[in-house]
């Protein structure tokens, strides 16, 4: 029973993922050739991404993969942490159900409203997965509370206390905000998911302003449902997971390794170089640690490299590729930002990531040196084979950036096209995914890290909204020009800062809830758009490796079954190396805005 | 004991009384609107507001959220609704309130009016029957606003109807209607939301080479500086209208309801009279700062007119309801013929 739920929802959640995937295409393909466009396509794939989210965190909150703050692994085990947990799962299914029961809000109000998405279909279908989403979330985050049902039942209270609140919605007005934030921000430290903390916040100050939570799901609905951008952020995930499975991993190293394999430190730079190119779609979520690790800690050993040194090395290449095109964060950034183009984005990030990429691998050569690791000479004939074998994979990227850069197609178009391309290649060419049902799996994967980012979006504008009314934008720029005189310092205590916030919170949570409140200050000290959204994401590039809580640091330490310290250990002069990368993008603007004004776009 | 009770009773009548008090308490009334801070409008509206305060001695209040901070047409308008209330009140364009009403898609069709005299006629003409179909819908009608003309800016130079057709066309996300009328009709329309418009003109690659504007948004959003070109081809005046929630305005006095419509209808009235000259500063503004302003010849002037009457057609009963589509042609064209035309 349990299972075939699982099974259907992730059934739903692909339905919706290759909607996202064929609509934009039909429609390119109805537009050329039949002249006239498919109706609705454009709406009805805005509404699936919302399902693709809210399905995909639906999925997370199953498997516990629900983004939270990173204090939540410094809980001791025993009975304080089992507390802790029954508390945070309290708090986290109370304000769960609070959306759950504005979204049955909003759904009866767009049925007496009547409006319609396109051809006859009404809004409120599609608002549907808002109360489904968040109500199965509700019960979930009750049920992995804890393991007995003891623990269960009293985590479930939130989720009474939540359905009490939703029938008085006026018995919080007027009250004090304060003892609710607090419980909200505690239940947050000890582990609730970080959409509960500011979904939470949100929807208590505006009960005790006498609002309603319908007014989050509307907000909710419009950040799920109007972004152009949206949608390319599963679909690129997609074709990183896709590739993730079976041997691409395999033919792509074998290239980068014929390819530099000659030079001294040449496998560690292939390594990063391959890191690199996979984290650019997975968005630095740590797949690139758990499915490269296994492959490529045995090779550089093989071939001579220090154990502490490849440990340190792939951990810090775990989220390389987070500046170059296509990157997520990147993504994310520029539909936070809204003014900001993404394209325009990946053009800043280029420098900025080859730097970085290339401080490490000068570190890579400096050891291949010094342990004298084994070089494999270069031969054409391999050269060319190695190429020819990863053809498939290698286009991607090439035709992806060749089309977006060029401007023969848009982001909206090459990542349907992109996504689309990869699970052919994959399923019929490579046969890496040999059924259907793997296909599936692959996509509820996708969904499941997807689902956890976009959910902290649709709740975040909520909170923004919170935020403007209680002027704390404004605020925080007073307080920052009285304390802050010069472009330098405010850039020095904006990294600083921001390595605060990346060991803290997790890339996505952090671009969503810190960005708006930092655009406008870069804008009082000068600061590009562009080049601020790079120094963010380089900043919490080197956040995944800070420690005690960087998340690199943690995974390294599963997938090489080495203790957190010793991994750490092992990735300081990696940190050091690219902390100085970090410094060198922040206070070279051109680095970012160089190329972008060479190619007359700045 | 007398005393007592006439104490009592006394107390009874100033709770009573404070009650009545407090149940005309005063309105206040939240108003969104994309029209961006500090423009005209934005003032407008607040003048109105500060209006309102002083006719109505502080029993109406207005604050304006303008800019789109509260959200896009689409959430505004579910935020006034019954049920939610956490805005009361809205500055729509005529894309917002067809959102709406299919019926208000009427004041937006491409080449329907050539004048500002022809647009009020069909406007007047049309209001009580929009008046009722919004009321129909819970809310309530405050005045009309004007926005300007909408013309044409590009990054190329557009002559004809068939480089318009050519160009990759902004138009407003949300609107699939619109997307699928201009795309049977051959244009390259491409979804966006308007936040979106200046960040793509300044692409070399980007979405949309091609955006409507009316000149005085063009020049507020310095959108002329990517798209130089202006193609001087009248689409169609930029319609809006304010309105308010039925639930809130039910809870304003009819004495009061009179002195907020007075308020209201001035700002119309002065918007009315400020457009044309407010169109022809900002184009004088932005060709000062390198805008080309393309006039077309009287061969492609007469292929945009043919080319509208069949265009607008189209939309009769599809995007613009039959019976409104035939009073709006009925209304436009006897003003035509009082003109002589």
């Amino acid at each position: 029973m349990k299972a075939l739920a699982a099974k259907s929802e992730e059934l739903l959640a692909t339905f919706a993922l290759g909607g996202i995937m064929l609509l934009p295409l039909a429609e390119i393909f109805s537009r050329k050739f039949l002249g006239a466009g498919i109706p609705g396509s454009g709406p009805f794939a805005q509404n699936l991404t919302m399902w693709v989210g809210l399905l995909g965190a639906a999925i997370a909150a199953r498997q516990g993969k629900l983004l939270s703050l990173a204090t939540g692994e410094f809980l001791p085990k025993g009975p304080i942490g089992n507390v802790a947990h029954i508390i945070a799962g309290a708090v986290g299914s109370m304000v769960a159900t609070l959306f759950a029961f504005g979204g049955v809000a909003l759904v009866k109000s767009d049925r007496l409203a009547g409006d319609i998405i396109a051809i006859g279909v009404p809004v409120w279908i599609s608002d549907l997965v808002l109360p489904f989403a968040f109500g199965v979330i509700a019960i979930r985050l009750a049920h992995r509370a804890s393991p007995n049902w003891l623990g269960r039942g009293i985590a479930a209270l939130g989720i009474v206390a939540g359905i009490y609140i939703s029938m008085h919605l006026d018995i919080l007005e007027g009250q004090s905000l304060l003892p609710w934030m607090m419980l909200v921000i505690v239940a947050g430290v000890l582990g609730a998911p970080i959409f509960t903390l500011l979904g939470g916040i949100a929807v208590f100050a505006f009960l005790v302003a006498g609002s309603k939570p319908i007014v989050l799901m509307i907000k909710a609905y419009e950040e799920l449902t109007t972004s152009s951008g949206l949608a390319a952020i599963p679909l690129f995930t997609l074709a990183g997971f896709l590739l993730a499975e079976g041997k691409s991993s395999e033919r792509l190293l074998r290239v980068f390794r014929a390819w530099f394999g000659w030079a001294p430190g040449g496998t560690a730079v292939a390594a990063a170089t391959l890191c690199a190119f996979f984290t650019l779609f997975t968005g630095g979520s740590g797949v690139t640690i758990l499915v490269l690790g296994g492959l490529l800690l045995p090779t550089l050993m093989k071939d001579g490299y220090r154990e502490r040194f490849s440990i340190g090395l792939l951990t810090a290449s775990g989220s390389l590729g987070l500046l170059f095109p296509l990157s997520l964060p990147l993504m994310l950034y520029g539909i936070v930002a809204q003014n900001v183009s993404i394209e325009d984005l990946f053009v800043g990030g280029l420098i900025p990531g080859l730097l970085m990429l290339g401080l490490l691998a000068l570190y890579g050569i400096r050891e291949g040196v010094i342990a004298k690791a084994q070089r494999t000479p270069f031969t054409f004939k391999e050269a060319g084979g190695a190429l020819w074998e990863a053809k498939w994979e290698l286009f991607l990227p090439a035709f992806v950036l060749g089309s977006f850069l060029g401007g023969v197609a848009t982001l909206g178009e090459s990542a349907p096209m992109a996504a689309l391309y990869t699970l052919l290649v994959q399923r019929f060419v490579h046969r890496d995914l040999p059924t259907w049902g793997d296909v599936v799996r692959v996509m509820g994967d996708c969904v499941a890290l997807v689902g956890g980012v976009l959910l902290i979006l649709a709740v975040a504008a909520g909170l923004t909204n919170f935020l403007v009314d209680a002027q704390v934008p404004t605020r925080l720029i007073d307080w920052t020009q009285a304390h802050i005189h010069s472009h330098l310092t405010f850039l020095l205590a904006l990294n600083l800062f921001l390595l605060l916030v990346g060991t803290l919170m997790d890339i996505f949570s952090a671009i969503v809830v810190v960005v708006p409140l930092l655009l406008p200050l870069a804008q009082i000290y000068d600061i590009n758009p562009i080049h601020l959204g790079i120094i963010f994401v380089a900043n919490l590039e080197l956040g995944f490796l800070h420690p005690p809580l960087g998340l690199n640091l943690l995974l390294a330490s599963v997938r090489f079954k080495k203790p957190v310290l010793e991994v750490t250990w092992a990735t300081l002069p990696m940190f050091g190396i690219l902390a100085l990368g970090v410094l060198l993008i922040t206070y070279i603007p051109w680095l970012t805005l160089g190329l972008l004004h060479w190619m007359g776009r700045g | 004991m007398f005393g007592s009770r006439r104490l009592l009773s006394a107390a009874l009548i100033a709770i009573t009384t404070s009650v009545v008090v407090l149940s005309a308490a005063p309105v206040t009334i939240k108003l969104a609107t994309l029209a961006p801070v500090n423009t005209t409008w934005h003032k407008a509206l607040l003048d109105m507001g500060e209006t309102w305060n002083k006719t109505t001695e502080g029993r109406v209040k207005l604050q304006v959220y303008a800019g789109g901070t509260q959200g896009d047409e689409a959430s505004t308008l579910r935020m006034m609704r019954p049920g939610v209330e956490t805005l009361q009140a809205g500055l729509y364009t005529s894309g917002g309130l067809a959102l709406i009403d299919d019926a208000f898609n009427v004041m937006g069709m491409p080449f329907f009016f050539e004048t500002d005299e022809e647009e009020l006629a069909v406007q007047t003409k049309l209001t009580p029957v929009l008046e009722q179909r919004l009321n129909a819908k819970g809310f309530h009608l405050l005045n009309w606003g004007t926005g300007g003309w909408v013309q044409i800016f590009s990054k190329k130079p557009l002559k004809t109807l068939d480089d318009v057709k050519g160009s990759k066309l902004y138009t407003s996300k949300g609107d699939d209607k619109m997307v699928q009328w201009y795309t049977r009709n051959a244009f390259h329309p491409v979804a966006l939301l308007p936040t979106e418009i200046p960040a793509q003109l300044k692409l070399s690659t980007g979405l949309i080479d091609t955006a409507p504007y009316p000149p005085y948004i063009a020049l507020t959003l310095q959108v002329f500086r990517d798209a130089k070109y202006m193609l001087d081809a009248r689409l169609a005046p930029l319609v809006g209208a304010t309105i308010i929630s039925n639930e809130t305005w039910k809870k304003i006095s009819p004495e009061d309801q009179a002195k907020v419509t007075t308020a209201a209808l001035a700002m119309e009235a002065r918007a009315r009279a400020e457009g044309p000259k407010q169109d022809a500063d900002s184009v004088t503004a932005m060709k000062a700062r390198g805008l080309e302003v393309i006039v077309p010849d009287a061969k492609a002037a007469a292929d945009f007119r043919s080319a509208s009457a069949k265009l607008v057609a189209s939309m009769r009963g599809d995007m613009v309801p039959a019976d409104i589509y035939d009073m709006a042609v009925a209304a436009r064209d006897a003003y035509r013929k009082t003109k002589g035309k």
